[in-house]
C-alpha cells in the first residue's frame, strides 16, 4: 500500500525561496492534485517528490521508504511531463517498453504489456510510428501509456494536458479519470487549472508562494476555502470578499459573526436578487451586466464595494437600477484580518 | 571527498529493510548507484579535461610567448629581441604590408558578403544549393587557396593564357615576382577575397535570419524603399553580426601566411611569415615569438578599436 | 525567386550576379583541377587550354614523389588524433554547459570564447620550445595537440548548443524509468546529438588538415602534408604543388556538404 508522506520540505533557488516547509499526505491510490499560479512551487514539489530536483530540507516517503537520497530511478514512481518528452528517435513500441526493459523485464512480457497497454490507450496503429508523427494528442496517450505500463506505485503528472487545446483537453481528461479508476494508482497531478483539479482530484493542495493554503476535497475548498487566496483563486467568477470590520454589512442582513473578523466571503451564486425592497438586503447599484447563456452575471456596487452575482438568465437587468441582494447565511465564509477563515 | 560522502548517505543503515527488499524484488537495478543529491562535483569533471587543456596549451603558451619575447637566451629581461626585429630591413615592410593586406582586404569582403546575404534573402528555390556552392572556401586552407591562384596567376597561368588568347600579349608575363610588386599584391588580395569571404558571409547570413520579418513588413506598409529599408531597418539591426564579422575577419587578416608564402614567396614579406622564418630558419624563437607579440598587440588593439567604435548603445539593445 | 525588382531586367540582372557570383568561387576549383589532370608539360607550357586532356602523370608524380605518401599518411594520423581529442574534450565540456549551473561557468565560457580572438597557430612557437624539452618535438601528437587547441572552442560551443536544444525532460523522464544518469545520456541524449557531434568531429578533422603555420613550426622529418608542401616550396616543381592543392582541397569539398546543416552553429554561433 503506497501512500506518500511528505514533511517540511524546503527549497531554494538562489536568493528565492520556492518552497517553504510545506507538508503533504497522499493516501493509497487517492488522486491529488496541486493546484494553484504559476511559480506557487507546485511543480517543484512534485520533482522534489520525484527525485529530480534536492530539497534543501525535510523528508520524503513513498509508501513505508524514506526516498530522500534515493534517485529517479530507485523511487517506483514514472512521471508524465508537460511536454510529453517521446523520444523521438524511437518508435512508439520502443518508448512504451523503455521502462519495462531498463528493468530487465524479458523481451516476451514486455510484449504483452506494451501490446495490452497500447489497446488500452488506443494507440495500437501507431507502435511503429515515430514522435514526429503523431498529434499532440496521440503523443499525450504514449506518454501516459509508458508510464502506467511499469505499474508504478506512484504516478506524477506535470501539467499533462495544457499543451492539448481545449475540446482534446476535456475529452483526454474524462479518459484520464476512468484511466486512473481503475489502475488505482496512487497519483499526484500539477494542474493550474481549476477545472481540471475539480475533476480529477480526489484531494485538492491549492498552493500559493510556496506553502500550501489548503488541502482538502473539491468540495471542501470550494465551499470552505480556508484562506481568502483560495476563495479567490477558486471559482470563476472568484468568491467574494466584503469588509466588514465594522459589522455594519452583517447586522444589515441579519447575520451571526465571529468576533474577530475582518471580511465575509460569498459565492456569486449563494447570493439571492429580489427587484423589490425587502427586509435583510443589501441594497445595490447594478453595474455591467454579461448574459452568459444558463445565467447571467452582473457587479453590484455597495457603497464602493464590488460584488459579482450570479443570477437566473430570464430577470430582466439595467446598468444603474438599484435592486436588493440577500446572502445565504448557511454558505457565508468569516475571514480574519490576515485572510484566514473563521470557525463560525 | 564529497561525492563518496553522498553516496554513503544514501545507502545509510538508517533503512535496513531497504537494500534487501530492493535485491529480493529485482526489480530496480542498485549497481552503478548514485545518489540523487546533484553532485557538486560532476560539472567539474565534465569540464574539468577541456579547461585543463584550454590552460596548458592556451593559457601557459600565451604567457610564454611573452617571456620569450622579452628574455634574452640567458633568460635575462631585455629588449633584445625587440632591437633586433626593428633592425631587421625585413620588418618594417612585413608590417606595413600585413596592415595593408588587411586594409584592402577586408572591407572588400564585408561589401560583398553584405551583397551576397541580400541576394541570398531574396532567393526561394535553390537556395540551399547557392550557399553551398557559396561557402565552399570555409574548407578549404589558405596554401590550398594560394595554389589554386597560383594556378591562374604563375607566368604560364590561366590569366596570362586568357591575355595571350585576346591578344594582349605577345608572351607570358610573371605577375608574382618584386618587378610588379603592385601586380603581386593584387594577387594576393584577390586570393584572400576569394577564401575567406565566406566566413563573412555565414555570420551575416545567420544575423540576417535573426531579424524579423515583421520589421522590414513595416516599413513597406509605410512606404519605405528597397534601399531605404535596407539602410534604416536591416543595416542598424545588423550592427552587431558586422561587428563579430569585422573583428573576426581582421585578425585573420593579421595571420595571413601560406598565401602569401605561395604567391610572393621572399618577394612580400609578411609578420607571420617573418616569425616562421625566425624559428624554422634562422632557428631564434624569440625574435619568432617578438613578432607573435606583434601580430597579438595589433590584433588586441583593433579588436579593442572595432568594439568601441562599433558598439550598440545598451538601451538600444532588444 | 520572389520580390525581384519591377522590371524582367531587374531579374535578369539579378540572377546573372548569381551566376557570376557562383563562377567566382567555382571556377578557381575547376581550373586547379584541370591542371592536376593535365601533364606537367602542358602546366608549363603556354597559352593553356581551358579544358584538359584527361592525364595521371602529374598526380602519379605528386604521388611517387620523395615524402608525398608519408606526408598525406601524417596528416590524416594528426587530423584523427585532433577530432578525437577534441570530441573527447569538447562533448562533456558542452554537456556540463548545457545542463548545469555552477561556480565558474562563465569563467569557463568567457575563457573558451576568448580563445577565438587570438592568432591561435602563434602558440606553436613556445610549444616547440617546450617540445624540445619533453621529447614531443617533430612529433604529431604534438602537432595535434595544438590543432586540438584550435578545434576544441568550437566543438565546445557546438555541443552546448546541441545539448541545449535537446529537451532536459527527455532525460529526466528516462531517469524516473530506471536509467541512471550514463544510461539516459548513452540510451536518449546521445543518439540525438550524434549527428551534430559527428559533424562537429569532421570540422576538427579540416581544422587539423588545412593547418599550415603550427604544423610547419613543429615538424622537421614527420611532417603532414601541409608542413611537406610549405617546407619543400624552393625544390619541389610546381605541378607538384597542384596536385598538392588538389588533395587538399577535395575533404574540404565534402566536409562543407557533410556539414551544411550545421553551418550556422558552427560559424554562426561560435563566431559570437
Amino acid at each position: 500500500m503506497t501512500g506518500i508522506s511528505v514533511a517540511g520540505i524546503q527549497k531554494r533557488f538562489g536568493a528565492y525561496q520556492a518552497l517553504t516547509s510545506v507538508s503533504l499526505e497522499v493516501r493509497d491510490s487517492e488522486f491529488t492534485v496541486l493546484l494553484g499560479p504559476s511559480g506557487c512551487g507546485k511543480s517543484t514539489l512534485l520533482r522534489i517528490i520525484a527525485g529530480l530536483e534536492y530539497a534543501d530540507g525535510g523528508t520524503i516517503d513513498i509508501g513505508q521508504r524514506r526516498v530522500n537520497d534515493l534517485p529517479p530511478r530507485l523511487r517506483r514512481i514514472a512521471m508524465v511531463f508537460q511536454n510529453y518528452a517521446v523520444f523521438p528517435h524511437m518508435t512508439i513500441y520502443d518508448n512504451v517498453a523503455f521502462g519495462l526493459r531498463t528493468r530487465k523485464t524479458p523481451e516476451a512480457e514486455v510484449r504483452t504489456r506494451v501490446m495490452r497497454m497500447a489497446e488500452l490507450m488506443d494507440i495500437g496503429a501507431q507502435l511503429s510510428k515515430y514522435s514526429a508523427q503523431l498529434s499532440g494528442g496521440q503523443r499525450q496517450r504514449v506518454a501516459v501509456a509508458r508510464a502506467l505500463v511499469v505499474e508504478p506505485e506512484v504516478l506524477l503528472m506535470d501539467e499533462p494536458l495544457s499543451n492539448l487545446d481545449a475540446l482534446l483537453r476535456l475529452q483526454m481528461r474524462a479518459e484520464l479519470k476512468s484511466l486512473l479508476q481503475e489502475f488505482n494508482t496512487t497519483t499526484i497531478y500539477v494542474t493550474h487549472d481549476q477545472v481540471e483539479a475539480m475533476s480529477l482530484a480526489d484531494r485538492i493542495a491549492v498552493m500559493n508562494g510556496g506553502h500550501i493554503e489548503q488541502y482538502g476535497s473539491p468540495m471542501q475548498i470550494y465551499s470552505r476555502p480556508a484562506t481568502r487566496f483560495v476563495g479567490g483563486f477558486i471559482g470563476n467568477p472568484p468568491m467574494n470578499f466584503l469588509l466588514d470590520d465594522h459589522h455594519s454589512y452583517s447586522r444589515q442582513v441579519g447575520l451571526e459573526r465571529p468576533g474577530k473578523a475582518h471580511s465575509l466571503g460569498i459565492r456569486p451564486e449563494d447570493i439571492q436578487v429580489y427587484r423589490e425592497m425587502a427586509t435583510q438586503c443589501w441594497p445595490v447599484k447594478v453595474g455591467v451586466v454579461e448574459c452568459l447563456g444558463p445565467m447571467q452575471q452582473f457587479t453590484a456596487e455597495l457603497d464602493h464595494q464590488m460584488l459579482r452575482v450570479t443570477a437566473d438568465p430570464d430577470l430582466a437587468l439595467h446598468s444603474g437600477e438599484t435592486l436588493y441582494l440577500r446572502p445565504d447565511p448557511a454558505k457565508v465564509c468569516w475571514y480574519d484580518g490576515e485572510g484566514r477563515m473563521l470557525p463560525v | 571527498m564529497g561525492l563518496f560522502r553522498v553516496q554513503a548517505r544514501a545507502f545509510e543503515p538508517t533503512y535496513p529493510l531497504l537494500q534487501g527488499a530492493e535485491i529480493a524484488v529485482g526489480w530496480y537495478r542498485l549497481d552503478g548507484r548514485v545518489a540523487v543529491k546533484p553532485n557538486p562535483w560532476l560539472p567539474y569533471l565534465l569540464l574539468g579535461p577541456a579547461g585543463i587543456f584550454v590552460l596548458v596549451f592556451f593559457v601557459y603558451p600565451f604567457l610564454q610567448v611573452f617571456f620569450l619575447a622579452f628574455q634574452d637566451s640567458a633568460g635575462q629581461w631585455s629588449l633584445e629581441n625587440f632591437r633586433v626585429m626593428v633592425d631587421d630591413f625585413n620588418f618594417a615592410p612585413s608590417l606595413i604590408n600585413t596592415l595593408m593586406l588587411c586594409f584592402a582586404v577586408v572591407p572588400v569582403q564585408i561589401c560583398l558578403a553584405l551583397v551576397m546575404a541580400m541576394m541570398i534573402s531574396r532567393v526561394d528555390r535553390g537556395r540551399d544549393t547557392l550557399l553551398y556552392i557559396w561557402t565552399i572556401p570555409l574548407g578549404i586552407s589558405d596554401l590550398a587557396a594560394g595554389i589554386i591562384w597560383l594556378s591562374i596567376l604563375e607566368q604560364s597561368g590561366f590569366f596570362n593564357s586568357l591575355l595571350g588568347y585576346a591578344g594582349l600579349i605577345d608572351q607570358p608575363l610573371n605577375w608574382l615576382n618584386y618587378q610588379n610588386p603592385v601586380a603581386l599584391f593584387f594577387a594576393v588580395v584577390v586570393a584572400e577575397i576569394w577564401r575567406a569571404t565566406a566566413i563573412v558571409l555565414v555570420i551575416l547570413v545567420a544575423g540576417v535570419g535573426l531579424i524579423p520579418k515583421e520589421y522590414n513588413e513595416a516599413a513597406e506598409v509605410f512606404g519605405a524603399g528597397t534601399w531605404r529599408r535596407f539602410f534604416t531597418i536591416t543595416l542598424p539591426l545588423l550592427r552587431p553580426s558586422l561587428q563579430s564579422a569585422l573583428i573576426l575577419r581582421t585578425l585573420l587578416a593579421f595571420e595571413v601566411f601560406a598565401v602569401v608564402l605561395i604567391l610572393g614567396g621572399i618577394d612580400l614579406p609578411v609578420l607571420m611569415g617573418e616569425s616562421f622564418k625566425w624559428q624554422f630558419e634562422y632557428r631564434d624563437a624569440g625574435v619568432a615569438a617578438t613578432y607573435a607579440v606583434v601580430i597579438l598587440g595589433i590584433s588586441i588593439a583593433f579588436t579593442l578599436l572595432f568594439l568601441w567604435a562599433l558598439r550598440v548603445p545598451e538601451e538600444a539593445q532588444g | 525567386m520572389k520580390r525581384v525588382g519591377g522590371s524582367s531586367a531587374m531579374a535578369w540582372l539579378f540572377g546573372a550576379s548569381l551566376v557570376i557570383l557562383c563562377l567566382w568561387v567555382l571556377l578557381p576549383l575547376y581550373l586547379l583541377m584541370v591542371n592536376s589532370v593535365s601533364t606537367p608539360d602542358q602546366i608549363h607550357g603556354w597559352p593553356k587550354r581551358l579544358w584538359p586532356e584527361i592525364s595521371f602523370d602529374t598526380i602519379l608524380f605528386f604521388w611517387n614523389f620523395q615524402g608525398v605518401a608519408q606526408a598525406m599518411f601524417n596528416s590524416i594520423v594528426t587530423a584523427v588524433i585532433t577530432l578525437l581529442l577534441s570530441i573527447l574534450l569538447g562533448t562533456p565540456a558542452g554537456y556540463g554547459l548545457a545542463r548545469f549551473r555552477f561556480r565558474g561557468k562563465n569563467l569557463f565560457r568567457i575563457m573558451v570564447l576568448m580563445t577565438r580572438a587570438f592568432p591561435l597557430p602563434l602558440l606553436a612557437l613556445p610549444l616547440a620550445v617546450v617540445y624540445l624539452q619533453i621529447g614531443l618535438d617533430d612529433t604529431l601528437i604534438g602537432v595535434a595537440l595544438v590543432h586540438t587547441m584550435l578545434a576544441l572552442p568550437f566543438t565546445v560551443l557546438v555541443t552546448f548548443s546541441l545539448f541545449l536544444g535537446i529537451p532536459r525532460e527527455l532525460e529526466e523522464v528516462a531517469w524516473t524509468m530506471g536509467c541512471t544518469r550514463w544510461e539516459a545520456f548513452r540510451k536518449v541524449v546521445l543518439p540525438l546529438a550524434a549527428p551534430g557531434i559527428a559533424a562537429s568531429a569532421v570540422f576538427a578533422f579540416v581544422v587539423s588538415w588545412n593547418e599550415v603555420f603550427a604544423a610547419a613550426i613543429l615538424t622537421v622529418n614527420n611532417q603532414t602534408l601541409t608542413a611537406f608542401l610549405v617546407q619543400s616550396l624552393d625544390e619541389s616543381p610546381v605541378h607538384l604543388k597542384f596536385a598538392g592543392g588538389l588533395v587538399l582541397v577535395l575533404p574540404a569539398l565534402v566536409f562543407i556538404f557533410a556539414v551544411r546543416k550545421y553551418m550556422f552553429s558552427l560559424w554562426g554561433i561560435a563566431s559570437r
